[in-house]
């Protein structure tokens, strides 16, 4: 039992972990996330796929709306401007994969950071309103707009060539597995480092008074800018990965339910929080496949609930996130931080 | 934070866990919402392709009427019974279903029971990715009735790849041929050919008129895969017959109103408008377009999707005059394809009229599959998804006693099932017939 963790040198107050526990729990996730796919079949791994893209994209729209403080409901359009550019270059240049996906992060940012310029004048709703017009823009601009319906095959889906590394085929669920987890493991120590740099204390001076933060000397403009550019780059690595995992893109999967769909997620995770982020993408990818299996074991015991099942399952989703609300505002994260604070202080907790 | 909460919040977190951890087990011997309650009588696993002919020889010793008893035969359905198509998407389901719990009941595919695993999607693509993995994965299924066609077209690539036989509802003309597409396979006519007839229709319709020189026409569509895909191939039709490109429209996902996009329809001059989305939508059209006095002068035409019973009742009087294109017919108890859905419904209390036409249409598209099914079985061939597409294959005009436009026809590098539609026109609150079998000229 401990009464307190007490810090004697700057550079253990600035570590990630403090206690032996806390490495303990990582390399547990680490080995569970080693040894998952050898153990489930392939319904599984699209389930994980699905979470560790999404919790990529969650982790990035977190930077942003959790951690600078700007909202924004453009997070389908950048994920369709990451599949889309990485989609092209791979279809049209050649450009390797992995090359594409990396480049696809790049003008991701870029087009982030062009969109995200509204935000010096604009804050809170006002901005939530400019980045929904930067939805519709990219959405009309991919489906309608001639010069880049002529890369983007406008309504048409876009064919992707199958990923291959040394030969082997890369999106097969298993080896896709493998993709997404360095992937996601890179943007988790991106993400959780930039908070301890200049860039992301100013993120988060930004965050909590925008007038003090520029009093200090953050400048405002370049910051908010960059905020967008970064979370942006994740974003776009989110959407590449998707192209690149399911070799087809079509628009229709990047449209405002899915933005809105991600700001679920990153609120039932934990806002400002980069675990939170990756909590709220499982929470929010297992959530309807775990009902549709209950459902679906319902309807072959109870008589008479078969119909009645799809309905039931829409109510209980958003009857367990608005529980999850009610009962913890701060999110899966601060449950999670909650549950070990209550063991690491038992039973003495105050 | 009290203590009692975290306790509660601990229960919960340990519970979604066992949730996680205990699926596979637990959903792998339950019984799926559609399945039919006499299917499993051996457990086996799925088919192997050694067992199969032995299957074979005992189904065709199974007696042809009564209930089905061999190995059941998995298909994998997605429904839309939630989603922003859930109006028709929820009849089409129904068909399917009553179809495989009539063929069950006599005698299954050669003594075979269909086991119908259906689950809704709501519409959404990552669902569908999900419930198509599990089932190719899980269940182990011979082939995929789906849906919608974003999740279709999403799919494309896996069910090439997987051969899954796949039949969607959605006639989206990039799903139809073999070359790009080789296992998914459309019943009607595609949406292209559907606004390619309508569109000469309308031409016809308007020298009929006695006008001259050539009709404005406008695109009311669904903003979707599904709303955008015929409008290419329409304003190539319109082009040649001398007509401007048609003006796009999208239409807003759930509204009681379309004012602003009828107005725009109405300033740009159009004198006909063809509306490519669910009835739901449709008639919220036809209402505001009688609101701004719009019809009769101005035709509204709709595709397949929106002509229906539906698209009639909810628009009640300013429906009036409203065209539809459709590859299917009405329910009539005088078709001879309709006589077992009929009596089947009666057994339900319920009767066909009520469902409506995607309730035949839903019956008619897995009837096909199992005519595939049968072939692939008659041919004493194990069943496998190549065997069934190319069983489908060999299918040629196959007569579905009237409930199609066309008699149904696969070929290996054509998997449009029909060419032909036909024209209604609602008067006085029912759906007339205008003409029958029209192809694209």
């Amino acid at each position: 039992m401990e009464s307190g963790i007490f810090h004697t040198t700057y550079q253990r107050d600035m570590a990630l972990r403090h206690t032996p526990a806390q490495w303990v729990r990582l390399a547990l996730v680490v080995a569970a996330a080693l040894a998952f796919p050898f153990a489930a079949n392939n319904y599984w791994l699209t389930l994980a796929n699905q979470i560790g893209i999404a919790a990529i994209g969650a982790i990035g729209l977190n930077i942003l709306v959790g951690f600078t403080g700007q909202i924004s409901l453009g997070q389908g359009a950048f994920l369709a401007v990451g599949a889309y550019s990485a989609g092209i270059l791979t279809k049209q240049l050649g450009i390797p994969w992995y090359a594409s996906t990396v480049l696809a992060c790049l003008i991701t940012a870029g087009v982030g950071a062009v969109f995200g310029m509204p935000a010096l004048r604009l804050k809170g709703l006002y901005l939530a309103i400019a980045t929904l017009a930067a939805q519709e823009i990219i959405e009309w601009g991919i489906l309608q707009w001639e010069p880049i319906t002529r890369l983007t095959g406008g309504v048409e889906a876009m064919n992707v060539p199958r990923p291959t590394l040394f030969g082997v085929r890369m999106n097969t669920d298993f080896n896709f597995y493998w993709v997404t987890l360095l992937c996601l493991a890179l943007t988790v120590i991106l993400a959780v480092n930039l908070f301890r740099t200049r860039t992301g204390r100013a993120f988060v001076a930004i965050r909590d008074q925008d007038i003090a933060a520029e009093v200090m000397g953050v400048d405002l403009f370049r910051y908010k800018v960059l905020a967008f550019a970064v979370s942006s780059a994740f974003v776009g690595l989110a959407g590449a990965l998707t192209a690149h995992y399911r070799t087809i893109i079509s628009w229709e999967r990047f449209t405002l339910e899915t933005s809105i769909l991600y700001l679920a997620m990153i609120i039932i995770g934990g806002l400002g929080s980069v675990s939170g982020s990756i909590y709220g993408a499982a929470f929010m990818t297992l959530l309807p496949a775990i009902l549709q299996n209950l459902g679906r074991s319902l309807g072959g015991t109870v008589p008479n609930i078969a119909q009645q099942i799809p309905f039931l399952q829409q109510g209980v989703f958003g009857l367990v996130i608005i529980l999850f609300l009610v009962f913890e505002p701060e999110g899966i994260a601060k449950m999670w931080r909650n549950v070990k604070d209550y063991f690491r202080l038992w039973p003495f907790s105050y | 934070m009290s203590r009692k909460l975290v306790i509660v919040w601990t229960v919960i977190l340990a519970l979604v866990l066992v949730a996680c951890g205990g699926q596979p087990q637990a959903a792998a011997p339950a019984q799926p919402a559609a399945q039919p309650t006499q299917a499993p009588a051996k457990a086996t696993e799925a088919p192997k392709a050694t067992e199969a002919p032995k299957a074979t020889e005992a189904a065709k010793a199974a007696p042809a009427a009564g209930k089905a008893t061999g190995e059941p035969i998995k298909i994998g359905a997605l429904y839309d019974l939630t989603g922003a198509t859930a109006d028709v998407g929820t009849l089409y389901a129904k068909g399917l279903q009553a179809y495989v719990e009539w063929k069950n009941a006599n005698g299954g595919i050669n003594g075979r029971p269909i086991q119908l695993i259906g689950q809704d999607y709501g519409y959404k693509v990552p669902n569908a990715e999900q419930l198509y993995s599990q089932y190719t994965t899980q269940d182990k299924v011979l082939a995929i009735q789906g849906w919608g066609t974003a999740d279709t077209e999403a799919l494309r690539p896996k069910i090439a790849e997987d051969k899954i036989p796949f039949m969607s509802a959605s006639y989206s003309v990039n799903l139809a041929f073999p070359k790009e597409t080789p296992y998914n396979f459309l019943v009607g006519t595609t949406y292209s050919e559907q606004l390619q007839v309508g569109i000469q229709w309308a031409a016809e319709d308007w020298k009929k008129k006695g006008k001259t020189g050539a009709p404005k026409i406008a695109y009311l569509h669904s903003n979707s895969g599904f709303g955008l895909s015929p409008l290419d191939d329409g304003d190539k039709t319109a082009t040649a017959l001398g007509m401007e490109k048609g003006l796009r429209i999208p239409m807003p996902a759930a509204t009681a109103d379309m004012t602003a996009q009828l107005t725009q329809a109405q300033q740009y001059g159009a004198s006909y408008i063809f509306i490519q989305n669910t009835s739901g939508a449709a008639a919220t059209a036809m209402k505001t377009a009688k609101t701004l006095g719009m019809t009769p002068n101005v035709q509204i035409v709709c595709l397949n999707w929106c002509t229906d019973e539906l698209v009639l009742k909810l628009a009640a009087d300013a429906g009036e005059g409203l065209v539809g294109v459709t590859p299917y017919a009405f329910p009539d108890a005088s078709l001879p394809g309709m006589k077992d859905a009929f009596e089947f419904a009666k057994t339900k209390g319920t009767t066909v009229e009520a469902e409506g036409l995607h309730y035949t249409q839903g019956w008619w598209t897995m009837a096909i599959m199992a005519e595939g099914i049968k072939r692939v079985l008659d041919g004493g061939k194990p069943l496998t998804g190549e065997n069934l597409k190319a069983a489908l294959e060999t299918i040629k005009d196959l007569d579905t006693g009237g409930v199609t436009s066309a008699k149904i026809t696969f070929t290996p590098d054509d998997h449009r099932g029909q060419k032909t539609v036909d024209l209604y026109q609602a008067k006085g609150g029912k759906w007339t017939s205008l003409a029958k079998g029209v192809s694209v000229k």
